[in-house]
């Protein structure tokens, strides 16, 4: 009944055993969570770079590091980011850097803001986001993360901002991927943040854990970081 | 100098307008808006070519814009030739952009930037909305403080302060301080039976004139903000329950469109019309046939009238159910009534005890013995029915 | 006079009579919480649309999605609100989709308002109660939920709102879910918003507790969500 949509991560879309296929379901906003260096950027790296070679453009905030980071991190596992770059699919909203450090033109497609400007992020993400809707409804979008954020700002206005920026990506058809380092807010604003989001999955460096997710129940399963990105494994209920 | 509010009747009731640099809190229970009261006496000031600002932390500009806009108001051309301006303490805590020529980005900043805001408009208006939400962020004692504050330095630039207050359900201790931080009080109030079925606001207090005590009640239209009307009360019950008589007891002038009925009886078929004012409380009142051929009648009216006398003859319990079957018919249900035991001289009346076992009533309706006629229990009838009305 | 009125959420009903029957108490708030996706939306969601199947008027508060979501929702699990609103008995006051940036339009029974603007927000509800009232005698509410306020307001004018909600409510007589993600608040405020609530049912994921229903206490029962919604099981 839940249209979905392909992750990008091998052995993931799997796991919901759907009958029209698995994946995550479309225009939801799914958390990824867990403790620090447990793969939760490579998931969203997986799931913005499948997106971009079936065409579905994507709204990528960079926060937790710079464009060119982003590009060799991509590049360890052979996703090529310049022709999406050049085709104008890979839309970014670069808080990390200047266009000064960065070397890439300001443009419609390539925003700067600043991780300390949420309010300025934020107007941003409602330009951006209309603009990749008017190219593909069905459009993808990471916050990679919400841990920098919170870092740099007060964490209710970032909670406050996350819905915003949750309601904006949503009404404009989009399916987002949020990454989030746990512990890095208080426990009810972790609570909360969990609350606003459809799909929730932790990642503890040896299982990959659905605590819940838009149509189906609970699973879990054994995954890896392989020169190809994340491999998950046969899921177990 | 005294500046007019621009609010129909309440320039009445504040003989004659706000003088300068006074403070009035328009105290709102909860359900009911009263920031258009603000909105209202800025429009028209800046309509005198004064200056104003609004202070907000209850929406962003754009969307108070918007609003001016439903209610045919131009805030927008206003704003450009800079006769007004916002204190935007909405929109970064949303995380929209702010605007406006001040913004607050920090609830601690609140009180030394709406200071500034009142330099700027000397001799203006400044509209505050929402003090409330203020008192939850800054707590009591720095709400208090502030208010006081802001009025010491408004009075001093002869700047009009509008504050708009939603009575939560605050101690009453903080309320009396409120009350009393500022020249001039106006309670809108609501009138309701199960649901709010009307709205009117009273000055409660001021420190330029003496309250008169009246309600005004009023309903919002887009275009064109407050509007005072005259509520309708219904006077019904079944045939013969004393009706006319009663119209004219507690009416000060009273027409009876009708004409002799065939029968024993002087009968209503058209309707008894009356003016009542009493303690303040203006209304028309609208005596209603009691036959059932006229239940159409009935509907019509009822469906604008804030309150209804039911009247009984406390003689005849035949009657009873047939007034029952009105209470139910002319949608008195949903609007605060009281029932009057009319015809409580006669040998044979019954008791207001009997009467409600009879009836089936609730506690709530009150039951009132009267003689309209000879002019008995007719004050008691109307204070009962403003208590109901007012809430007490 | 009915006592109850039925949940709408299989074998709830079931799960033991209360003192006035089984069912939820009529004229009641009802707080549902727990944590985090474990269904509370969709039980309220099953409450209001099983109101609608009995000709019940809804008065729905959004503070966490907009129409569109929850339509969207519901059609998920075929029920669907279209002749319901079409026919003026599914009344909504939407906080959140102004945060979109986009412009709805208001319509008979949709109203706009600020999750920030808890004064607003009442004065929509004030006139909800009042329209759907009109469209029948009995009727149900649904606040999904305090959880979103929090972000927007201090805790205590919340609970403010939260009282006023429910005595606005309560004097039209009636029936509400109010929803509430449990750990978002402060136990305190948590606290304050249990014992201000007439009846607590918490769902947390495999169980259902009444902890506080017209009598009843502290009863269990295991619970699925399936495609006809939260299901509960005999245990």
């Amino acid at each position: 009944m839940i249209p979905h949509i392909e992750s990008g991560v091998h052995g993931f879309d799997e796991l919901g055993n759907f009958k029209g296929g698995g994946g995550i379901p479309e225009n939801t906003v799914t958390l990824i969570y867990g403790p620090p260096k447990t793969g939760k950027s490579i998931f969203s790296y997986q799931f913005a770079y499948h997106g971009l070679i079936i065409e579905e453009p994507c709204l990528y905030m960079l926060i937790d590091y710079t464009m060119k980071d982003l590009k060799q991190n991509m590049m360890e596992f052979g996703f090529n980011m310049e022709r999406y770059l050049e085709n104008d699919n890979f839309h970014v909203i670069n808080a990390v850097t200047t266009n000064r450090e960065d070397l890439m033109v300001d443009s419609e497609v390539y925003r700067y803001s600043s991780v300390k400007n949420p309010i300025d992020i934020m107007v941003k993400v409602g330009e951006g986001a209309s603009l990749v809707h008017k190219k593909n409804p069905r459009f993808r979008a990471v916050i990679d993360s919400l841990t920098t954020l919170l870092l740099y700002n007060e964490n209710m206005l970032i909670v406050r901002i996350l819905k915003a920026y949750i309601m904006r990506i949503k009404a404009a058809g989009g399916t987002v991927i949020i990454t989030y380092t746990e512990g890095s807010t208080d426990s009810n604003k972790e609570t909360m943040i969990k609350s606003m989001v459809d799909n929730i999955i932790r990642l503890d460096g040896e299982y990959l854990t659905i605590e819940a997710m838009k149509g189906m129940g609970k699973r879990r399963a054994p995954y890896n970081i392989t020169d190809k990105g994340m491999v998950v494994g046969k899921g177990i209920l | 100098m005294i500046k007019k509010s621009h609010i129909p009747k309440l320039d009445d009731f504040l003989d004659g307008g706000i003088p300068e640099g006074t403070s009035v809190l328009f105290c709102a229970y909860p359900g009911i808006g009263s920031e258009t009261f603000g909105y209202q006496i800025l429009n028209g000031r800046l309509q005198e070519g004064d200056k104003g600002f609004i202070f907000t932390n209850v929406a962003e500009p754009s969307s108070i814009i918007y609003e001016f806009n439903k209610y045919g108001w131009d805030l927008e051309k206003n704003i450009d030739e800079e006769n007004v301006f916002f204190v935007d303490g909405s929109s970064y805590f949303i995380g929209s952009p702010v605007m406006g020529k001040y913004s607050i980005e920090n609830y601690s900043q609140i009180k030394e930037v709406v200071k500034k805001a009142i330099n700027d408009v000397p001799s203006g208006v400044g509209v505050i909305n929402n003090l409330s939400t203020l008192v939850d962020y800054l707590g009591v004692e720095e709400t208090l403080e502030t208010i006081h504050e802001w009025n010491e330095f408004a009075k001093l630039n002869k700047t009009v302060l509008i504050y708009i207050f939603t009575k939560w359900d605050y101690e009453e201790q903080f309320i009396d301080e409120i009350k009393s931080s500022v020249d001039c009080l106006v309670n809108v109030n609501t009138i309701e039976d199960r649901v709010i079925i009307g709205q009117g606001f009273m000055v409660v207090s001021s420190s330029w004139t003496t309250p008169s005590n009246e309600m005004a009640l009023f309903f919002i239209i887009q275009p064109g903000g407050v509007r005072i009307y005259i509520p309708k009360i219904l006077v019904t019950g079944p045939h013969n329950a004393g009706k006319s008589t009663f119209v004219k007891a507690i009416s000060k002038k009273s027409v009876s469109v009708d004409r002799k009925a065939l029968g024993k009886f002087k009968t209503t078929i058209a309707m008894d019309i009356g003016h009542m004012e009493y303690k303040g409380f203006v209304a028309d009142v609208f005596g209603t046939p009691g036959q059932e051929r006229f239940d159409l009648i009935l509907d019509v009216l009822a469906k604008e009238a804030v309150g209804a006398f039911i009247l009984v003859d406390s003689t005849l319990p035949e009657t009873f159910a047939r007034a029952k079957e009105m209470i139910s018919k002319c949608k008195a249900e949903a609007i605060p009534k009281i029932i009057v035991a009319n015809k409580t001289d006669l040998p044979g009346a019954l008791t207001t005890e009997k009467i409600r076992e009879i009836m089936k009533l609730g506690s709530d309706i009150p039951i009132v013995p009267a003689s309209a006629r000879e002019k008995i229990g007719i004050n008691e009838a109307m204070d009962a029915f403003l208590a109901l009305l007012y809430r007490d | 006079m009915r006592l109850c009125v039925e949940s709408g959420v299989p074998g709830f009903d079931d799960l033991g009579y209360s003192d006035l029957g089984c069912g939820i108490p009529e004229n009641t708030v009802t707080l549902i919480y727990g944590p985090p996706k474990t269904g509370k939306s969709i039980f309220s969601h099953q409450f209001a649309y099983h109101g609608l199947l009995n000709g019940e008027s809804c008065l729905c508060i959004l503070t966490d999605y907009g129409i569109n979501e929850l339509k969207q929702n519901m059609m998920g699990f075929g029920w669907f609100l279209e002749t319901q609103i079409q026919n003026d008995m599914f009344y909504v006051i939407d906080a959140i989709s102004r945060l979109t940036g986009d412009v709805f339009p208001d319509s008979n029974t949709y109203k706009l308002t600020s999750l920030n603007d808890p004064a607003d927000m009442m004065v929509k509800v004030g006139i909800g109660t009042r329209f759907v009232l009109k469209r029948s005698d009995d009727f149900r509410s649904v606040f999904d939920s305090l959880t979103t306020s929090l972000a927007f307001n201090p805790d205590k004018l919340v609970i403010r709102f939260y009282r006023a909600y429910m005595h606005r409510l309560k004097e039209a007589r009636g029936t509400a879910i109010v929803n509430y993600t449990e750990g978002v608040a402060s136990d305190v405020v948590e606290n304050a918003i249990k014992s201000v609530s007439d009846n607590i049912i918490r769902l947390d994921g495999e169980y259902l507790t009444i902890e506080r229903m017209g009598g009843l206490k502290n009863i269990k029962a295991p619970y699925r969500i399936t495609d006809k919604g939260v299901t509960v099981e005999k245990e």
